[in-house]
């Protein structure tokens, strides 16, 4: 390579790589804004103030939906499998909403520690299957864990 | 080694080397995309949870795919522009921008009449989502940049070091759903067990469509540049004998 390519090529890579480092830096401050919503374990810590729009995430515990008989309002436990948070909300669920899937609740938390959400998004995880191998799976009792699709 | 990079970088020989290819490619495409179709539509089971719904994941893997394939390729481009001043590679470049900005714009659509299915929302600003879009901003910038610059050197140069700069997105684009918690789910790992998570039911038929669809791409790409080709070299002596020579037949 002729020494002129050679200094100009080694300039590309030097801007290259210390803007990726900057950029780097710089998404790594601000993750905690990057992320799309908190986990019940940061809303345990006391992260978020209450009255505070924010998103939860985690996990729908089993047995712990409730729809209530008067209303459309609907009460149910998202987890992380450390904390819990209980969510109410009043509105249409998505189809995929049901136990032991991963959920988005978009609201804020009440002074009473439950979450009043004005919108809940079902979350899926990257297992792909059909309803047979889902059954033949759950049978055999070695369907994969659902929980770190939706944590991190 | 040398001699074979000298070459690919005539527009000539690029161009009389991708008159024999073309053929080929498109008879690949047709019959790719024929078999994949079929497959992913029709014989591809419904999935456990989404249904029918999972369908779109064979249009929509394959295009962001190659959304995220266009801006590398973009990037490699501007530095041979830039260290070499290789001219073939500046018209790769010039002709892959609107490519990569129509596979995104795709990537984006198809991701939000899933999402609006399944998640309950076609758009949420997540980390995936959002860095998708700037990736589309950043096409359609290479694309305004370059019509801004009337001289073609510079605009050459203005575009490549936007590309590389650029670049740096598509990683973040593809580890942002590990990085950071997202609505959208990670990357999945196929299986070659029948009975599993992503088992060869499910996978094989998407290869299938990602091998179709870039396929297509390349296609597109051979094209755009055959243009750029022509339209840039139109006062040499062999565009001249060649467009004499298509005038007579």
């Amino acid at each position: 390579m002729k020494p002129h390519r050679r200094k100009k090529l080694g300039i590309i890579i030097f801007i290259a790589a210390g803007l990726s480092t900057a950029i780097g830096l710089s998404l790594y401050a601000l993750s905690n804004n990057i992320d799309l919503f908190f986990t019940p374990t940061q809303v345990a810590a006391g992260e978020v103030t209450p009255g505070q729009r924010i998103r939860v995430g985690g996990m729908v515990k089993e047995g712990s939906v409730e729809h209530s008989q008067e209303i459309l309002e609907v009460s149910f436990v998202t987890t992380d499998y450390n904390h819990d948070v209980l969510i109410k909300y009043a509105g249409i669920l998505p189809d995929l909403f049901r136990e032991g899937q991963g959920i988005v609740a978009e609201g804020a938390m009440s002074a009473d520690g439950t979450f009043v959400a004005s919108r809940v998004l079902a979350k899926h995880d990257e297992n792909y299957m059909s309803v047979e191998v889902k059954a033949a799976l759950d049978a055999a009792g070695t369907t994969p864990g659902m929980p770190q699709g939706v944590l991190q | 080694m040398w001699l074979w990079f000298s070459k690919l970088g005539s527009p000539r020989w690029f161009y009389e080397l991708s008159s024999k290819w073309l053929p080929w490619l498109y008879a690949a495409m047709i019959v790719l995309m024929a078999i994949g179709l079929f497959w992913a539509l029709l014989i591809v089971p419904e999935d456990y949870q989404q249904g029918q719904t999972i369908r779109i994941m064979y249009v929509h893997v394959p295009v962001a795919s190659i959304s995220l394939a266009c801006f590398p390729l973009m990037a490699v481009a501007g530095t041979i522009t830039l260290v070499w001043k290789m001219k073939l590679a500046d018209m790769v470049a010039k002709s892959v921008a609107p490519i990569g900005a129509w596979f995104t714009g795709l990537a984006l659509a198809s991701g939000a009449i899933w999402g609006d299915q399944i998640w309950g929302t076609w758009w949420a600003w997540d980390a995936r989502l959002t860095s998708l879009l700037i990736q589309f901003f950043l096409f359609i910038g290479v694309i305004a940049l370059r019509s801004a610059i009337e001289s073609q050197d510079a605009a050459a140069k203005a575009c490549a070091v936007l590309a590389i700069v650029g670049a740096i997105n598509v990683p973040i684009i593809k580890y942002s759903v590990e990085w950071w918690n997202t609505l959208h789910q990670p990357a999945s790992s196929f299986s070659i067990d029948p009975v599993a998570p992503n088992p060869p039911e499910v996978w094989v038929p998407l290869l299938i469509m990602i091998s179709a669809v870039y396929v297509f791409f390349v296609i597109a790409l051979i094209l755009r540049t055959r243009n750029e080709i022509l339209q840039r070299e139109r006062r040499s002596q062999w565009v001249i004998d060649l467009v004499s020579k298509e005038k007579s037949v």
